[in-house]
């Protein structure tokens, strides 16, 4: 049966995979998160798209020298056995936090608008059910999910026309009423919803067409930057500045203005059905430090997966203070960046490598 | 652990064998003795049905032995009897003649119709084929019935079910290779393909599955088909099963694989993907806007009949903002009598819907007509007032029940049944949040299911985007050009290619 081949991803698993990993909980702050631009941010999209497409190259390009390999042993073969080792420690780490740090925003989310008089621990371990059921499935159950979670949440993108007809199409000019500095702040919180499509350093050696890999990918990305733009543009011309900067989640609030005579709070159902975003998300992300972990040890075992999963439980349900578990999320954007650049090293390790190589010779 | 497996696959092994040669091996003491009248005899004492017929011709006596059960005394007597006593040789010529060290072979030829003449002058045995027990004609089903088209319906003879088959594709690419299965019953199993069209992985598959079989004795297909499904423990069916051979020609001629038993009506089809148990025959005999209407009906129905009920509890008990308030006030209206949770109401009515629907299944009509009446006005109209339930729940929950039975195949409808209750705890504990987990978990399910190794859920994922034209759409036959992806078939278009 074709799950038990290595090459497993087609074309379509590609593009949804790395369409979905990188839509998840961002998309619903990101028009808050870049409101330090005010009405001028709804073409960042596009900025991050291109930023995006390029970072792409270098992580390519070096897995592409190393098609059998993912992002955990290509480390320990270019950096060195034991700081490989703790780089790789690092990555999961990161991985972990940032699969805690997304649960514990949907959680809260969830407690706030659907489920008030609850706990959050009940509707964590039913998620971690559901999660674990998808990621047991390997790379190609997760594939195959993000595609039906992409089809069952995109066609929320139909709500956006109530506040489009409600909304100013004067909004959106000028287009560059901004100083560099709330650019700069700007970029770097909304380049936050982003990330994602990183995780193509761990699942490149399943992809059965490696050479359009790229292509793949890049057609991932601009269908996140088309939700993405839209749903920027529509904030801008719905919200006021002083709302912008203000409203939360403003998708939400988009929502809100949706008017159906059968159905109210269409927001209600929205945020409920983000869980098919947030699933698809943190599945990848739990199987790439689920691979991690059979790095460390250099074996491959299901229970890897339980042990990442309790440990993100456990993060989750720390009490930690608010103000620590934001500083820490914050760093974690440090690590992204760090990640998203680091195969631009990798690929000066493994040219000085291959050059020695070819002296020796 | 794994001792227990090598046995389970060195049993398997040797069930690959043909059955006669199976029995020898578990009664080693059949194979040294030789074919005697006193041997069937002794093998067949306590079997009263048996009947040894001598008849005295004038080249000397004829024993004749056969099932009475099983053979028609005219028959026995136009095929057998009366040539021999016309010193008709052909009889003899026709028939063949018996290894008198095989013993099994002449056992299980008596236990499967035969008839046994054995010519004490010559002391040798022929067997000649006189099965001629009695068996049902062709029917209309009652189960998938249509309005248009073919009316005929399988039987319960695996030989009538092969000539409905075979009577409809003409061409010896069609091929039926039988296996027993049962080691206690030795039930004739028939694979048909069309071995032109046929992948042969997928071949490869059911066959090993077929031969892997271990089990006394199977009765009906249904129960075989869930020992050879790829995943025994999901509530899906994850073949398809007809009675109808216009639906069994449909799908060979799209290069699957049909299995058929003796002794039982249906006919299962493999691999089927989800989408093809919404899709009765009756879709391609209508004109296509009709036929994609319907479908499209069946197939949202589905979702909607197990995701119904459930809103309304996580509506009431979690979220009323989501209700219009005009809505929310009529809701609120028609239960301000109803003392329980809104959980607890829809599980008393759909578990007296289910009641209701399991008693009537096995009452005879009239009593199941009163049973109705009963229902109907002691649940439609009492309850409510009685305060149990409210009136806007009793439409609901008809609705759903309704709806659950859209599916074109049966086990697809009881399958929307039980995962109804999985929702409505979910809605119970999590509102709209544990509905949509629960939607989740059920895609998850669909996406891992395999069936004889390929993909459920296609064309939900496409394999070809050519399904897409034959799937909640149906397009118009014409441009039905290519077979499903999900069969793998070694030629993807119908028909010739261009005539040029």
């Amino acid at each position: 049966m074709d799950n038990n081949k290595l090459k497993k991803l087609n074309g379509y698993h590609v593009v949804f995979l790395v369409q979905n990993s990188m839509i998840g909980l961002g998309l619903l702050s990101l028009p808050q998160q870049m409101s330090s631009m005010g009405y001028s941010q709804w073409w960042l999209p596009i900025m991050f798209g291109v930023i995006a497409n390029l970072s792409l190259i270098p992580m390519i390009w070096i897995v592409k020298r190393y098609p059998k390999d993912n992002i955990f042993t290509i480390n320990e073969k270019l950096v060195g056995k034991w700081l490989g080792k703790l780089l790789n420690i690092v990555l999961i780490l990161y991985l972990i936090l940032f699969i805690s740090s997304i649960l514990e925003g949907y959680l809260d989310l969830i407690q706030i608008v659907a489920l008030p008089d609850r706990t959050i621990i009940t509707p964590l371990v039913f998620f971690f059910s559901v999660l674990l059921y998808v990621v047991h499935g390997g790379i190609k159950s997760i594939a195959r999910f993000c595609i039906i979670s992409f089809f069952l949440t995109g066609w929320m993108a139909l709500f956006l026309y109530w506040p489009i007809s409600h909304g100013d199409i004067s909004h959106l000019i000028p287009v560059s009423n901004f100083t560099w500095k709330e650019f700069l702040t700007a970029s770097r919180n909304g380049y936050y919803s982003m990330v994602g499509y990183e995780l193509i350093l761990v699942f490149f050696p399943y992809i059965i067409n490696q050479q359009k890999a790229f292509r793949q990918a890049s057609i991932g990305v601009w269908i996140t930057v088309f939700f993405y733009l839209a749903v920027t543009i529509v904030s801008v011309m719905y919200f006021s500045e002083w709302q912008m900067t203000e409203v939360l989640y403003p998708i939400l609030k988009l929502f809100q203005e949706v008017e159906l005579s059968f159905a109210e709070r269409i927001d209600v159902m929205g945020i409920s059905l983000w869980v098919m975003l947030l699933l698809s998300t943190s599945a990848a992300y739990l199987w790439a430090s689920k691979k991690g972990m059979d790095s460390l040890r250099a074996n491959n075992k299901t229970y890897h997966m339980y042990i990442m999963a309790i440990l993100i439980f456990i993060f989750i349900n720390i009490p930690f203070s608010k103000e620590f578990q934001e500083m820490l999320y914050d760093r974690v954007f440090y690590v992204k960046f760090a990640i998203i650049l680091w195969p631009n090293i990798l690929i000066l390790l493994h040219l000085i490598r291959s050059g020695r190589k070819r002296a020796k010779s | 652990m794994w001792g227990w497996m090598g046995v389970v696959k060195l049993l398997s092994k040797f069930l690959q064998k043909k059955a006669p040669s199976d029995k020898s091996t578990s009664k080693p003491k059949l194979k040294n003795k030789r074919v005697s009248i006193e041997s069937i005899k002794q093998e067949l004492a306590d079997v009263d049905d048996v009947i040894y017929k001598n008849i005295r011709t004038p080249k000397g006596p004829v024993t004749v032995i056969y099932y009475s059960s099983f053979v028609d005394n005219q028959v026995l007597h136009q095929t057998v009897i009366a040539p021999i006593l016309r010193q008709d040789e052909t009889v003899i010529h026709a028939s063949e003649k018996i290894d008198l060290n095989d013993l099994p072979h002449v056992l299980s030829l008596i236990t499967t119709g035969h008839t046994i003449l054995f010519l004490h002058t010559q002391h040798v045995f022929y067997s000649i084929n006189t099965f001629s027990a009695e068996s049902r004609s062709i029917q209309q089903t009652e189960t998938e019935s249509t309005v248009i088209g073919p009316q005929d319906a399988f039987t319960e003879s695996l030989d009538t079910n092969l000539s409905l088959i075979k009577r409809r594709i003409n061409n010896p690419e069609l091929k039926n290779k039988t296996y027993m299965v049962g080691t206690e019953t030795n039930t004739k199993v028939s694979v048909l393909y069309l071995s032109n069209l046929v992948n042969q992985d997928n071949l490869k598959r059911i066959i090993n599955k077929l031969e892997e079989l271990e089990y006394d004795g199977f009765t009906d297909i249904t129960v075989m088909k869930q020992f050879i499904e790829d995943h025994p423990m999901s509530p899906f069916p994850q073949y398809n099963s007809t009675v109808r051979p216009d639906m069994t020609m449909k799908y060979l001629l799209d290069g699957r694989i049909a299995v058929m038993m003796d002794n039982s009506q249906s006919v299962i089809i493999c691999p089927t993907s989800f989408l093809e148990l919404f899709e009765p025959m009756e879709d391609y005999y209508n004109r296509w806007m009709t036929a994609t209407l319907l479908r499209s009906l069946r197939f949202f129905g589905f979702f909607v009949t197990i995701i119904l009920t459930p809103t309304y509890i996580s509506a009431l008990t979690y979220h009323p903002e989501i209700l219009p308030f005009e809505l929310l006030i009529n809701l609120q209206e028609s239960r301000n009598r109803v003392p329980f949770p809104p959980v607890m109401e829809v599980l008393f009515i759909e578990l007296v819907i289910e009641i209701l629907r399991e008693a009537g299944s096995r009452m005879p009509t009239k009593i199941g007509q009163t049973l109705g009446i009963v229902g109907g006005i002691v649940i439609g109209t009492a309850a409510v007032e009685a305060g149990l339930i409210s009136n806007m729940l009793v439409v609901l929950v008809a609705i759903s029940a309704l709806l659950s039975f859209l599916p074109s195949s049966f086990l697809m409808s009881n399958t929307s049944r039980f995962i109804r209750y999985a929702f409505i705890l979910a809605a119970g504990f999590f509102g709209l949040y544990g509905q949509m987990i629960a939607l989740a978990w059920l895609f998850i399910h669909l996406l891992n299911l395999t069936s004889l190794g390929t993909p459920y859920l296609t064309p939900g994922i496409p394999r070809n985007w050519t399904d897409l034209l034959d799937s909640v759409l149906r397009a118009p036959s014409g441009l039905l050009k290519y077979r499903k992806g999900i069969a793998r078939s070694k030629e993807k278009q119908v028909g010739p290619l261009n005539e040029e």
